[in-house]
């Protein structure tokens, strides 16, 4: 075991050691935040598709994302129920319309209509019987819906387009990234409630294929079938509707603007206390030049104290940002950090670090071993 | 035969457009178990002479043989490899890394000539012992007096057994009596370990301990 200079230097002044750790904490915290923040709105965004079970979407053509959907003839699902390899396809309205409140304000509300809800796991989590959709003037109301519409109860009523109508499940964990919430309604008594739009007429075809079958020729018939829609996976159809959002709307540049803010603010903030702490350590390092110790030493310690201060700052940025999940999750914002996510930024963070330290590294090239001599 | 053999050495630096001649033509040699003091008033040239002769600097002109091996000026890059295994130093300043224990800093000097682990810790044991610190193995230099600190610094001198010890102005932030311990001390161990020992000094007390004594001016020993 040799002497770990570097880890000793850096311990022995506490309070500088703490300062720095904190700032990369502070740059870590940020970064897990704005983009941990990001990913819980994207997944929002494709919630629904994600849980669906149909393996692919049929939709108009050119439909930016899931939420803004344009109609189609409704026939033209015999169209994809007749390709071989389609164990079964359904219609599926997916619109916006207006709830009118016991406080006599009108909201949005986002509602996905179908005949069969349950042979498509939609919804995914829910209280109350689905099936007793199609019974009568009712609909399902996700919790979320609590923020924008006041508290609810199941046996309440609402006006939807000024038709009454009985809440009679709610639903967990239905989201979108527009925030509207979200609503569950019979698929033809939505075409009832909007005939000016609805009639004839559905938003998206999902397609279940058959076990066995390969889901990109039944998708390339369909294709054929249909040349005037687009035919999508389920991932392909989540990654498009991500993608509008990231793109499309600037908020991809807001994060890539932010993580690059939180790390200048890492950069700044070790690459400051390593340099004052190496020229108040100057002479040290003299001494270790004179007694033998090359640049390459000297170097090693600094990059050895910027290693410290990344795997410290880390541990305490993420510390930070995980504590924080609970207190953001009351405020309905999810804090997601996948574990690839925990990796790059551990790299990122060592890698910040060691390049802050570099600021250094011109300074230790010039010192004079000399000035040990100095009083 | 010499440890270090100084022949014809001139140094002069650039100040601007001039040329300032510091060392004109110095030659010194040391032996084994020899003390010298080197003797000058400020600004004759001791220190530089000392970092010359210590591989820290280059001479402008001259030979410099270390340990029977010569020193090309021309390869600055190979002084430390020359520091490194065959010279101690001990500074005025005593120059401890105040984050090490007493027994850190002088493994610490052991690392870096490559002494690792156990054999740098018998190492830094037996050196602190000689110098009379064996109970003060685990004080930071901020626990310790003057008299102790220079104590660790001559211990990290003289760890790794280096032919040549360099001491500058040892005694400078030492009281008289603790200086003259600290010098009676080091002079005793550099013989008894057969250690060439140079120490240049202001301190009348250092010619007590010396076996030779130089007097530098204006550049020239005289």
């Amino acid at each position: 075991m040799a002497v770990d200079l570097a880890r000793k230097n850096l311990l022995h002044d506490k309070l500088r050691f703490f300062i720095t750790v904190m700032g990369v904490a502070f740059a870590v915290t940020l970064v897990f935040v704005q983009v941990g923040l990001f990913l819980g709105l994207l997944r929002n965004a494709t919630t629904v598709i994600e849980h669906m079970s149909a393996d692919l979407w049929v939709t108009s053509k050119n439909t930016p994302n899931v939420d803004f959907a344009h109609t189609f003839p409704e026939s033209y699902v015999q169209r994809v129920k007749s390709v071989p390899g389609v164990e079964k396809a359904e219609n599926l309205i997916l619109t916006f319309a207006q709830i009118s409140l016991p406080t006599g304000a009108q909201e949005s509300v986002q509602i996905y209509c179908m005949k069969n809800f349950t042979d498509w796991n939609l919804p995914w989590n829910y209280e109350g019987n689905i099936e007793d959709l199609r019974r009568g003037p009712y609909f399902m109301l996700d919790s979320s819906a609590v923020k924008r519409f006041g508290t609810f109860q199941v046996g309440d009523y609402r006006e939807i387009i000024d038709n009454r109508m009985q809440i009679i499940g709610r639903t967990k964990e239905a989201v979108s990234f527009t925030t509207t919430p979200l609503a569950f309604l019979d698929y033809d008594r939505m075409q009832a409630l909007s005939p000016a739009l609805l009639r004839n007429r559905t938003s998206y075809i999902v397609v279940k294929v058959a076990p066995g079958a390969d889901i990109e020729t039944v998708r390339r018939e369909i294709r054929s079938r249909m040349p005037y829609n687009d035919v999508w996976t389920k991932q392909e159809w989540a990654d498009r509707s991500r993608s509008y959002w990231v793109v499309n709307t600037g908020l991809g540049l807001n994060m890539v603007l932010t993580v690059f803010l939180g790390v200048l603010v890492g950069v700044v903030v070790v690459a400051q206390t390593l340099y004052t702490s190496t020229m108040e350590h100057l002479k040290e390092f003299g001494t270790v030049k004179a007694i033998g110790g090359s640049n390459g030493d000297i170097y090693k310690i600094l990059g050895e104290q910027a290693v410290i201060s990344a795997l410290a700052g880390f541990a305490v940025g993420t510390a930070m940002a995980f504590g924080m999940r609970p207190l953001m999750a009351k405020a309905d914002l999810h804090l997601i950090i996948p574990q690839q996510f925990l990796a790059i930024v551990l790299i990122g963070t060592v890698v910040m670090c060691l390049a802050a330290s570099m600021l250094s590294f011109k300074k230790i090239a010039g010192i004079d071993p000399a000035l040990v001599f100095r009083a | 035969m010499s440890v270090l053999e100084a022949r014809d050495i001139t140094k002069t630096f650039r100040e601007g457009a001039e040329t300032v001649p510091v060392l004109n033509g110095v030659s010194l040699e040391l032996h084994p178990g020899e003390v010298v003091a080197l003797e000058g008033p400020s600004g004759s040239g001791k220190t530089t002479l000392l970092s010359i002769v210590g591989c820290i600097l280059t001479p402008t002109n001259g030979s410099l043989t270390v340990n029977g091996n010569h020193v090309d000026p021309k390869r600055p890059e190979r002084l430390p490899e020359v520091r490194k295994k065959s010279i101690g130093f001990v500074f005025q300043q005593f120059n401890l890394f105040p984050a090490l224990t007493a027994a850190e800093n002088v493994e610490y000097a052991l690392n870096v000539k490559g002494i690792r682990g156990r054999e740098a810790q018998k190492e830094a044991d037996r050196v602190l012992d000689a110098v009379g610190l064996g109970d003060r193995k685990n004080f930071l230099p901020r626990d310790m007096s003057g008299g102790q600190k220079q104590r660790v610094a001559v211990a990290r001198a003289l760890a790794g057994r280096p032919p040549i010890l360099l001491a500058d102005e040892p005694t400078a932030n030492l009281d008289s009596h603790v200086g003259m311990q600290v010098l009676e001390m080091f002079k005793d161990l550099a013989k008894k370990e057969d250690r060439a020992l140079l120490i240049v000094t202001h301190d009348p007390k250092v010619r007590t301990i010396s076996d030779r004594v130089l007097k530098i001016e204006d550049g020239r020993l005289v």
